[in-house]
């Protein structure tokens, strides 16, 4: 199966499962060993406690020399992630180097739901509510983590 | 406007005590440019002497300042060629200087997310064998000295030394928050992208001593130059700033085509970053414009006859500034919809509401049924309207506007707009016209000269006539996003006092060379003479 894998995919894989981060589980695909089925808990104190939010992530061919593919699969309210779960985060993109991996890209994830950035927002109206209303943003993101997160 | 006063005599005494010998090239070229508002000096160079005129400039900095032309290459493209600039700060400070073109890293490596911390750390136990410890940037960045190339040395087998004790490797966290996190990560000396072993003479690293695999730097160049980045390639290190130069990248590009495709690229990026060169815009055209003053004038490519604006590359555009008509041309493409309604090239006759279709570029109409000739853009009486005081072209703003509610002020804002919009789009259609017009014109000449009345070259100033025309409108079109934009105030009063003008004449124009016959040549030069005048005294006061 993993014929053709680059060393490098295989050795964060494994230790990833060997010693996995805190409160984030990565699983590759049994039959593709480039997507992972990710699961990310929200963090304490932030109104995506108690939520279990998943996430797909997928290595493409040019990997690591291009960053990896994220997307939040649970519905989320945040300012920095879109109604299709695309992710604002600089390392996604311009920012991305080969010397980051995986690992470092699940803690910025799980960083990013622990302090939601409305200045560099992706969903507009969401940031907009964050700016000028943070209590009520906050409500409604525990009202969507209730929801859409819990009891699965 | 400011302009003016230095056509003063004052001003002319001045330059000729200080100028002894009266031909200094400067003074010249304000002569001319004082007798011709669009007169430019420049030159159409081909790639390979624009290779020769880079090469030049590289060459003249790696001498003076004692660099290898690689990372001369770096500093000219990172402050933007001004090269008496970069040796004046590099005799200041080189570091500073170094730093801030991104030759070497702005925090001391060991300070800076690094996957080979362990070099540094055994680096600063190991000072013994070290000839010189107050530099903390152990390494080769192009500078020609025997120290540096020392030093360079010393990084690698500091890094071979430490690659059988253990690596601890970082994991630097940034998103939109910045978190660190240090993790004993990999087990051995290895490459922190592909996590393979590497030995020091199959790996490679910049200033920052972020060192990889050979292998993995290739494959990201060839990443990196597929989407067009060549010399703003950064380290592969998360986060590090320190730009690959082109004798660090080359060697570990091993498909020739990569090679090329890098070169190519680079030479772009080189031609873009300098102010006195601009690519010709015209299709195919690999033409480089050189022109010593980046101003927004008239260039004109020798080998494909595009316009365009030396400045930005655009379609020429002078009275409006380079930046004023890339706000209006954004505006345009937003409020193209709203604006659509007018484009229709029909209109009723104002006195016997017959339909007209507007066939030439003359805004001077004359209904074909009952005669009545008015404007086009305005619909007033031809008569009264070309008499003492041209009112089409202006716009007069509603003075209470500041009183009205929102909504009769986004009126007003929209009805603003679309008077210069009509007007600068109707310009633009009549100079497609025009070229309509000047088929007829050789057609009509063709039948004058069988039928024997005159000669072909008796004719032939109304064919200049037509050329003059074309580029009066052109000016004329974009005096409307320049009025646009202009503040209300006296000088917007003068400019649109010298653009109604302007218009009239043009009009007037238009009018003669469609109905001109051989008798009218005198007039008909007259005419052109006026509305030439009109055009470059419009062109002088409102140099951007
Ligand atoms: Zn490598
Ligand atoms: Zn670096
Ligand atoms: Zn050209
Ligand atoms: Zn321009
Ligand atoms: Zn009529
Ligand atoms: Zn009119």
């Amino acid at each position: 199966m993993a014929s053709g894998l680059p060393k490098r995919i295989i050795k964060e894989t494994q230790r990833l499962m060997a010693e996995p981060v805190p409160g984030i589980s990565a699983k590759p695909d049994e039959s593709n060993a480039r997507y992972f089925h990710v699961v990310v808990a929200g963090p304490e104190s932030s109104p995506f406690e108690g939520g279990v939010f998943k996430l797909e992530l997928f290595l493409p061919e040019e990997y690591p020399m291009s960053a990896p593919k994220v997307r939040f699969m649970t519905k989320i309210y945040h300012p920095n992630i879109d109604k299709l779960g695309r992710i604002c985060l600089d390392i996604l993109k311009d920012k991305w180097s080969p010397a980051l991996q995986i690992r470092t890209v699940l803690l910025s994830i799980q960083a990013l739901l622990s302090a939601p950035n409305p200045d560099d927002p992706l969903a507009n109206d969401v940031a907009e509510l964050w700016k000028v209303n943070e209590p009520e943003a906050i409500r409604i993101a525990r009202e969507w983590t209730r929801t859409y997160a819990m009891g699965n | 406007m400011s302009d003016d006063d230095m056509g003063g005599s004052g001003d002319e005494d001045y330059y000729n005590d200080y100028y002894s010998d009266g031909h200094d090239p400067d003074v010249e070229t304000l002569d001319k440019t004082l007798q011709d508002p669009e007169y430019f000096e420049f030159q159409c160079l081909t790639d390979t002497e624009v290779e020769r005129f880079i090469n030049e400039r590289v060459e003249e900095l790696s001498t003076s300042i004692q660099v290898t032309p690689s990372l001369a290459k770096v500093l000219l493209l990172m402050c933007q060629w001004n090269l008496s600039e970069i040796v004046s700060s590099y005799r200041a400070d080189a570091h500073r200087l170094l730093i801030q073109c991104q030759v070497k890293p702005s925090m001391p490596a060991n300070n800076n997310n690094t996957s080979m911390v362990s070099a540094n750390l055994v680096s600063a136990t190991n000072t013994s064998n070290r000839s010189t410890t107050n530099t903390p940037f152990p390494s080769n960045v192009g500078l020609m000295s025997s120290t540096s190339m020392e030093k360079a040395g010393d990084c690698v087998t500091l890094c071979s030394s430490s690659s059988k004790s253990e690596c601890s490797s970082r994991d630097v966290v940034c998103g939109s928050n910045a978190i660190i996190q240090q993790e004993s990560d990999v087990k051995e000396c290895c490459c922190p992208v592909c996590l393979c072993a590497m030995k020091p003479s199959e790996s490679s690293q910049l200033s920052c001593c972020h060192r990889f695999c050979n292998s993995c730097w290739s494959t990201y160049f060839d990443v990196e130059i597929t989407q067009g980045i060549t010399t703003r390639i950064e380290c592969m290190s998360s986060h590090c700033e320190v730009l690959a130069p082109e004798d660090f990248v080359v060697p570990l590009l091993p498909r020739t085509r990569v090679r090329e495709k890098y070169h190519q690229f680079a030479f772009a990026d080189y031609v873009r970053s300098h102010p006195e060169l601009r690519f010709c815009p015209g299709p195919n055209c690999t033409i480089v414009v050189r022109a010593k003053d980046n101003k927004p004038k008239r260039v004109i490519c020798e080998a494909c006859n595009t316009q365009f604006c030396f400045a930005c590359g655009c379609d020429y555009h002078l009275p409006t500034s380079c930046e004023t008509i890339r706000r209006w041309l954004t505006k345009c493409a937003d409020d193209s919809e709203t604006a659509n309604y007018i484009s229709a090239h029909t209109k009723d006759c104002p006195k016997c509401h017959i339909c007209i279709e507007k066939n030439g570029g003359c805004n001077h109409m004359q209904c074909y049924n009952c005669k009545h000739e008015f404007c086009w853009m305005c619909l007033g009486c031809w008569r009264s309207h070309g008499s003492e005081y041209y009112e089409c072209s202006r716009y007069k703003e509603n003075p209470n506007i500041a009183h009205e509610s929102v909504h009769a002020q986004a009126r007003e804002a929209l009805k603003k707009y679309l008077h210069y919009y009509e007007r600068w789009e109707n310009h633009s259609k009549s100079l497609k016209l025009e070229c309509q017009t000047l088929n007829a014109i050789r057609t009509r000449i063709h039948a004058k000269v069988m039928a024997g009345t005159g000669t072909w070259i008796d004719w032939q100033y109304l064919l200049d006539a037509a050329t003059l025309l074309a580029r009066c409108r052109y000016t004329l079109q974009n005096t409307y996003p320049f009025a646009y934009f202009l503040a209300p105030g006296p000088r917007k009063d003068l400019f649109e006092y010298q653009q109604a003008q302007l218009e009239a004449e043009i009009e007037n124009l238009s009018w003669k060379i469609e109905r001109a016959e051989m008798t009218d040549r005198g007039d008909l030069e007259n005419q052109m003479d006026i509305v030439e005048k009109r055009r470059t005294t419009l062109l002088t006061d409102f140099q951007p």
